[in-house]
């Protein structure tokens, strides 16, 4: 409750802030106390210390799943906030509501990892996504933000539109918007399970969370969408938020499809879908000639990966999907950290940027190695929990070994960015580098070696 | 001498459906008089076309361009805005309806809901988004 | 009458705004077809509610079906900042390219 609560109030105090504080480099502060502030309510509200306490009359359930994973997703925004917060007043002069925007995703964002109603999960993602509109076409004046914004908006509210017809669809097979069912005095029930209508309902919610996390089918919204935004929001929109969308998604996996899958093959829909993200995210990645749009492609493909723990949802991919939304977002806000600084987004743009920076090509390399999945990275445990979590389930095994043929594949192009870096000659521009740049990037490298080494490291969290 | 039976006794059967009779029937003549006074009037009165005549009223000022221009963005902004705290107004019905029943701290919960609704309320104004004058 | 009838007419309702968005190419009417979605939704939601179909075995007969009424408040609220955000979104775009036809989109596609 703490980090529901606490993200919406700072928001509106970063929101007041933008009259009250007169430099523009102090929001930044602000934002980043805010969300330690935030960290640390939220470990406190994990062992019971909560500010906040009244029934929500189930419509939340905390589970120490969703803390963790709260945990997670505000200490990687902390990151991107420490070592991109700069960036984000380059685009017109209202940094302190672009930091309040990310307050509200932030509500969102927690509202999703809690959420134990339909009108939760409808309400998290309205709240996470319709800031999202507006940091996409935070660049009023370029052309592609506007597009970017445009498409995103259209795509987004026309997703939402399905998730409501699918939750009124499912409210009205079984009669409640509660995620546990009793299934017991319900008429007309299928395959003695549940009603027809709950399914078509299902079928409509998975569509639309597909389209939020951008798997296969529904993906053609994220190239254009990740490519056009400012680049320091894409960061953003790719990591915390893209994570929260499993959470959710995952949520929902764990507490309806499972209740259903006699009814309808879950396992199999789950499994064409996988495929298709794998291959269309990977193969398209390879033809890429900018590095933001590959990290685009990219992230559908990781998304595909991701996808397995809604495939097997057990125990292995309750801790896999935390694992890999750790993973996922401390190198992908390295990698955009790195990309912002840089002067052209395409490959050739890196050409010889070991020689002139040295230790932002190291760091790159190692968010590169852990997108990879390279062991002794994070990356490494992360895909490997996945494909465990596949492998406990014992049905689809070949979905295995599809899957580490792409992983071979992503390996290409990941590779093609260090080989630039390091075995090209070249003159890469980059911006002014701080120091304190370089330590925020030391950091999170470090970090990932640390999870990629230690993964109990995160996971020991959900326990204990 | 049916219709006029009619007429007069109104009380004979209440609730029925000829009790609306009489109103039917008025409605009937105030429709008919306005469309015969107006044809009439149409037809018997003298007719002039002038070139003023045809021309939009404007109180006398001469018109000028075209009305479909593009209208200046703050009456945009307080449209927008309007619909935002208009439909937020939503909330307090069910909280009207359940008034008794939620007690106090329905009724705190809905000064949290108006306060909340005040910060953005300052910050609009704030921010000077409801500044008509340059 | 019976909840199909309903149950048809919003997903007719639905499919209209589906196609709608599919087909046009001018910004606002894409719009205008996500919200005919969303009111299609919520006449579906009054429905249930009504015809306390949604009745949950636990609940309390008075109750019935409201929460489904107050969800229907939900859709409109978060329509309507939908609405604010998109209607900015598009006069952004209409600023800086004098046109709201979705078949200009196509800057990124290179």
């Amino acid at each position: 409750m703490n980090a529901i609560i606490l993200s919406a109030i700072w928001a509106v105090i970063m929101m007041l802030g933008s009259f009250m504080v007169k430099r523009k480099g102090n929001f930044r502060h602000i934002a980043a106390f805010g969300l330690l502030v935030l960290f640390v309510a939220n470990i406190a509200d994990t062992y019971g210390y909560s500010l906040f306490n009244f029934n929500n009359h189930g419509f939340l359930q905390f589970t120490r799943f969703g803390y963790l994973f709260n945990s997670i997703a505000i200490f990687s925004s902390l990151i991107y906030v420490l070592i991109t917060g700069k960036e984000i007043s380059r685009y017109g002069n209202h940094t302190a509501e672009y930091f309040a925007l990310i307050f509200f995703v932030m509500c969102g964002v927690s509202m999703l990892a809690f959420y134990n109603n339909l009108l939760t999960l409808f309400l998290g993602i309205e709240i996470m996504t319709i800031p999202l509109y507006i940091l996409t076409g935070s660049d009023k004046r370029n052309m592609k933000s506007n597009e970017a914004a445009l498409k995103y908006f259209l795509m987004g509210s026309f997703s939402t539109g399905i998730m409501l017809m699918g939750i009124v669809f499912s409210y009205g097979g079984t009669g409640t918007f509660s995620l546990d069912v009793s299934r017991a005095g319900i008429p007309n029930l299928y395959n003695h399970v549940a009603s027809f209508l709950e399914i078509v309902g299902l079928l409509l919610l998975l569509v639309s969370l597909a389209f939020k996390v951008s798997a296969a089918p529904f993906h053609f919204w994220t190239p254009d969408v990740y490519d056009g935004a400012p680049s320091v929001f894409t960061s953003f929109m790719a990591t915390i938020v893209k994570a929260a969308g499993f959470i959710a998604f995952i949520k929902l996996c764990l507490v309806r499809m499972t209740a259903t899958s006699a009814a309808i093959d879950w396992k199999m829909i789950f499994a064409i879908i996988i495929i298709a993200t794998l291959l269309v995210g990977n193969i398209t990645a390879v033809f890429q000639q900018s590095v933001k749009r590959m990290l685009a492609y990219s992230s559908i493909a990781q998304a595909g990966f991701m996808l397995f723990s809604l495939f097997s949802v057990n125990d292995f991919a309750k801790e896999g999907i935390l694992l890999y939304s750790a993973a996922y977002s401390l190198a992908t806000i390295g990698i955009f950290a790195v990309l912002v600084k840089m002067k052209d987004y395409t490959f050739e743009g890196y050409n010889g940027l070991a020689k002139k920076q040295p230790l932002l090509a190291a760091t790159n390399t190692v968010f590169l190695l852990s997108l990879a999945g390279i062991p002794l990275t994070a990356g490494f445990f992360a895909k490997y929990y996945m494909l465990a979590a596949v492998v406990k389930t014992g049905s689809y095994l070949w979905l295995v070994i599809v899957a580490v043929l792409f992983a071979a594949v992503s390996v290409y192009y990941y590779f093609r960015v260090i080989q630039a870096m390091y075995f090209k000659d070249g003159n890469a521009e980059t911006e002014a580098i701080t120091p304190s740049f370089k330590a925020g990037l030391l950091l999170v490298a470090a970090l990932i070696i640390l999870i990629g080494v230690y993964p109990g490291i995160i996971l020991n969290w959900l326990y204990f | 001498m049916n219709i006029l039976n009619i007429l007069i006794d109104t009380v004979s059967s209440p609730g029925s459906t000829s009790d609306y009779l009489p109103i039917a029937i008025q409605l009937i003549f105030a429709a008919g008089f306005v469309a015969t006074m107006i044809a009439l009037s149409h037809w018997i009165g003298p007719k002039r076309n002038t070139s003023d005549k045809l021309e939009n009223f404007t109180s006398g000022i001469e018109t000028h361009g075209d009305a479909r221009q593009p209208m200046a963005i703050k009456y945009f902004l307080v449209a927008i805005l309007f619909v935002l705290f208009d439909v937020e107004v939503i909330f307090f019905y069910p909280y009207a309806v359940n008034f008794k029943e939620l007690g106090w701290s329905g009724f705190f919960e809905i000064i949290l809901f108006v306060a909340f609704f005040l910060i953005g309320f300052i910050y609009i104004i704030k921010s000077g988004a409801l500044k008509w004058e340059d | 009458m019976p909840i199909q009838y309903y149950i048809a007419l919003a997903s007719c309702l639905f499919c209209i705004g589906v196609v709608g968005v599919l087909t046009r190419r001018n910004a606002i009417i894409i719009f205008m077809c996500i919200e005919l979605m969303l009111n299609a939704v919520n006449l579906l939601l009054v429905a249930f509610s009504k015809m306390s179909f949604g009745a949950h075995p636990g609940a309390s007969e008075i109750a019935a079906g409201t929460d489904a009424q107050l969800f229907v408040f939900f859709i409109m609220v978060v329509a309507a900042a939908e609405v604010s955000v998109g209607l900015a979104i598009i006069v952004m775009m209409y600023r800086n390219i004098h046109s709201v036809d979705i078949n200009f989109l196509n800057r990124l596609k290179n």
